[in-house]
C-alpha cells in the first residue's frame, strides 16, 4: 500500500465546505443563471407534448423518407413509434426527447465555436484536449450531486451533466473537420483575396460539414446515452421508467423503457447519418465540376 | 431466544473449561476451535445496502466474521429488493445487515415458513421512523405546520422551481416501496388539486443533496425520509403528522395490484431484522447467535453514523471506529476469545 505521507481529511474537508459555501452564497445566481436553459427545455417539452402523436410520426417519417429516398428507413421509423406508443412510453419519449434536443442545441451553440477556435491556435489546442478528456471520463456521479446541490434537483442538473457528456465529440470533430480542409483550397482562398471571415464561413465550415455533422450525430446518441443517469437526479423520462424497473426488479419496465431509448437513438442516428450523405454527395459534385 | 443462546454458549465454555482440565493438548485446541470457529467453509457474502447505516453494520459483522470467527466473508453490494429476492431464491448473500422487511412483507414471510429464510434478530432494537419531514426553522416561522393538512394548505411556502405557483414534496427514489406509498398519499390527500407536485429525486443520493441543499440554504422544504439515518441526525426536521396508522390501508397502498382508493395512514414503523439464509445458522451456529445479539439502537446508530459523516469516512472506516471506540457494546456480542481476535487485529 502506498504510505500515507500527508494527511488528507483537511483537503477533502475543504473541498466540502467550499462547495457549502457556494451553495449558501451563490446558489441563487447560479441557478438564475442557469434559468434561460430550464425556460428552453420548458418549452421544447411543452411544443412535443402538445403535438399530436400522428404528427409527430408523420414529421420523423418524411424526414426520413427525404433524406433517404428510399422506403426501408421511414418504414421501419413509423413501426418503431408506433409500437413505442403501444408500450403506453409515449409521454416519458416525449420527454427524453426534449431533454435530449435540448442538450444538443446548447451544446452545438458552445461547441462549434470552440471547436473553430481550437483550429486556429495551438496554444488553445493543448489546453482544451485535456479538459475534453476529463468531460469524457470523469464519472458523471461526481459532478452530479454537487451540481444537484447548487441548482436543486430536475431538469437543470440533468441538462448541465448531459452537455458536459455530450459536447466533447462534436468540438474534437469540428476541429478536425476545420483542420483538414484542402491546404491547397485555402491557398486559393487567400490568393483570391477573401477575408477571414469569409474564408472560415464560406470555405472551411462548408467543407467541414460533413465531419461537423457527423459530431452533431455523435452528441446526439451520447445525450442518449446520459437518459438513464439524468433520470437519476430527477429529470424523469424514459430513464426513469428504466430505474423503476430495476428497483423493482420488473424486468419487463425496464426492457420496454430500454428499447424505447433505443427506438429514439435510431431515429435520431439514421435520419443524421442519411443527412451527413447526402450532403458529402453535393460536396464530391461540386468539387467534380 | 437470549436465554437459549446464553445457555449454549455456558455449554461451550464447559466443554472448552473441561477438556482443558484433561490436559489434553490437542483434544483442546480442536475443542476451543470448535467453540468459536465459523462452522462454515462457505464464503458468507454480507449485503451492504445503499444507505449507509446498512453499509457500515455490513463492514462491522464482516470484519467480526473474518478476524474473530475465521469466516470467509464477503461484502457484496445490495438493496432491499434486489438482495431479499435473491437470499429467497438462491440463499444469497447469506446476511441482510438491516432489512426492512415491512416492504418485502409478504415474500420474507412465505420464504420463512418454507425454511429458505430466517430473522435471527432485530437490527435497529428500538424500531425506525418514516414519514415526511420538514426542517424544524421552516415550522418555528410558521408553528401551525404541525399536521399534514396544515402543511398541503400551504403549496407557497415550498414552491417548485419547475412549475411556477405550485408545491413540491420531495418522494422517494424509483422502484422503492416508499415510492408507492407517497405516491399514494400525494392521491389521498388530493395534494394534485390542492396546487401540489409531487417530485421524485431520482435516486438516494439526489434526494439528500437536495434536502442538504434546502438546509444550507435556510430554504423550506416538504420530503419525505427515513431514519435511523445521518441526515436525520445531521438536519434538525421534524415529522409532520400523518394521523394515525392504518396497516390495512398501508398494505393496499404498497400493492402495485390493489383497486381500492389510495386512503390516508401514517407509515407503519417498519421492523428492521437482521435477516440470513436459512443455511447460515444451520452450518455457522456461532455466527447465528453472535448476530442475535448484535442489535442497535437509534441513538448508537445516528452516533455511528454523525461519526463517518463529520470524518468524511467509509464505510470501512467507519465500522473500524465503531470497534475501537465501542468496545464494550461490540464484545457482548461474542464470546471472549473471538473478541480477543478482534481487539488484536484492531492495534
Amino acid at each position: 500500500m502506498f504510505p500515507e505521507l500527508i494527511n488528507t481529511r483537511p483537503l477533502r474537508r475543504a473541498v466540502d465546505d467550499g462547495l457549502t459555501w457556494v451553495v449558501r452564497n451563490w446558489g441563487s445566481e447560479l441557478e438564475a443563471a442557469a434559468h434561460p436553459l430550464l425556460v428552453l427545455l420548458n418549452w421544447i417539452e411543452q411544443l412535443l407534448l402538445a403535438t399530436p402523436w400522428w404528427l409527430f410520426i408523420a414529421v420523423f417519417v418524411g424526414l426520413a423518407a427525404l433524406a433517404t429516398r428510399n422506403w426501408k428507413l421511414p418504414l421501419i421509423i413509423f413501426v418503431a413509434l408506433v409500437g413505442m406508443g403501444l408500450m403506453e412510453l409515449w409521454r416519458d419519449a416525449m420527454i427524453t426527447t426534449a431533454l435530449m434536443i435540448t442538450a444538443t442545441l446548447t451544446a452545438i451553440a458552445i461547441s462549434i465555436p470552440v471547436g473553430v477556435w481550437m483550429s486556429r491556435s495551438q496554444r488553445v489546442r493543448q489546453f482544451v484536449t485535456p479538459v475534453l478528456d476529463l468531460m469524457q471520463t470523469m464519472p458523471s456521479f461526481v459532478y452530479l450531486i454537487p451540481t444537484v446541490m447548487i441548482f436543486g434537483p430536475g431538469k437543470i442538473p440533468a441538462l448541465l451533466a448531459t452537455i458536459i457528456y455530450a459536447s466533447p465529440p462534436l468540438v474534437r470533430l469540428t476541429d478536425l473537420g476545420l483542420r483538414n480542409v484542402d491546404p491547397a483550397v485555402m491557398e486559393a482562398t487567400r490568393a483570391f483575396g477573401a477575408s477571414p471571415s469569409q474564408r472560415l464561413f464560406g470555405v472551411q465550415i462548408p467543407l467541414a460539414l460533413p465531419t461537423i455533422l457527423a459530431g452533431i450525430n455523435q452528441t446526439t446518441m451520447m445525450a442518449l446515452a446520459m437518459v438513464v443517469i439524468a433520470s437519476m437526479i430527477g429529470a424523469g423520462g424514459l430513464g426513469y421508467q428504466v430505474l423503476q424497473g430495476i428497483g423493482r426488479l420488473e424486468v419487463s419496465r425496464g426492457l420496454f423503457a430500454g428499447l424505447g431509448i433505443v427506438v429514439l437513438a435510431i431515429i435520431f442516428d439514421r435520419i443524421t447519418q442519411a443527412y451527413g450523405r447526402r450532403l458529402q454527395g453535393r460536396i464530391g459534385v461540386g468539387e467534380a465540376h | 431466544m437470549f436465554h437459549k443462546s446464553g445457555s449454549v454458549a455456558a455449554a461451550m465454555s464447559a466443554v472448552v473449561f473441561a477438556a482443558g482440565m484433561a490436559a489434553a493438548i490437542p483434544t483442546s485446541a480442536s475443542a476451543q476451535d470448535a467453540a468459536t470457529s465459523c462452522g462454515t467453509d462457505r464464503t458468507i457474502d454480507i449485503a451492504e445496502m445503499t444507505w449507509p447505516s446498512a453499509a457500515a453494520l455490513a463492514h462491522i459483522h464482516a470484519i467480526i466474521l473474518e478476524r474473530g470467527f475465521g469466516c470467509t466473508a464477503e461484502i457484496v453490494a445490495g438493496d432491499t429488493v434486489p438482495t431479499s429476492a435473491s437470499m429467497l431464491s438462491r440463499g444469497k448473500p447469506a446476511i441482510a445487515p438491516e432489512l426492512w422487511t415491512s416492504s418485502i412483507e409478504e415474500a420474507w414471510k412465505k420464504g420463512i415458513a418454507d425454511g429458505v429464510v430466517v430473522e435471527i434478530g432485530d437490527a435497529i432494537t428500538d424500531g425506525t421512523v418514516e414519514g415526511w419531514f420538514i426542517p424544524r426553522y421552516t415550522q418555528e416561522a410558521n408553528p401551525d405546520l404541525t399536521t399534514a393538512e396544515a402543511v398541503i394548505a400551504r403549496p407557497d411556502l415550498f414552491p417548485d422551481p419547475e412549475a411556477s405557483g405550485k408545491g413540491r414534496l420531495y418522494s422517494c427514489p424509483p422502484g422503492w416501496t416508499c415510492e408507492l406509498s407517497t405516491s399514494a398519499l400525494y392521491e389521498a390527500f388530493d395534494m394534485e388539486e390542492k396546487n401540489w407536485n409531487i417530485f421524485s429525486p431520482g435516486s438516494g443520493g439526489a434526494l439528500d443533496a437536495s434536502i442538504a441543499r434546502a438546509f444550507t440554504r435556510e430554504e423550506p422544504i416538504l420530503f419525505y425520509y427515513w431514519g435511523p439515518t445521518s441526515i436525520l441526525g445531521k438536519y434538525d426536521a421534524v415529522q409532520i403528522e400523518l394521523g394515525e396508522v392504518k396497516p390495512e390501508v398501508y398494505a393496499c397502498n404498497t400493492d402495485k395490484d390493489c383497486r381500492d382508493e389510495p386512503g390516508i395512514t401514517a407509515y407503519p414503523s417498519s421492523p428492521a431484522v437482521i435477516g440470513a439464509a436459512a443455511w447460515l445458522p444451520e452450518e455457522a451456529p456461532a455466527v447465528a447467535e453472535y448476530l442475535a445479539k448484535a442489535g442497535l439502537s437509534n441513538a448508537q446508530i445516528s452516533k455511528l453514523l454523525v461519526y463517518g459523516d463529520e470524518n468524511n469516512a467509509d464505510a470501512t472506516e467507519t465500522a473500524m471506529n465503531f470497534l475501537r471506540t465501542e468496545q464494550e457494546l461490540w464484545t457482548s456480542w461474542v464470546p471472549q476469545d473471538v473478541a480477543e481476535k478482534v481487539l488484536a487485529s484492531l492495534n
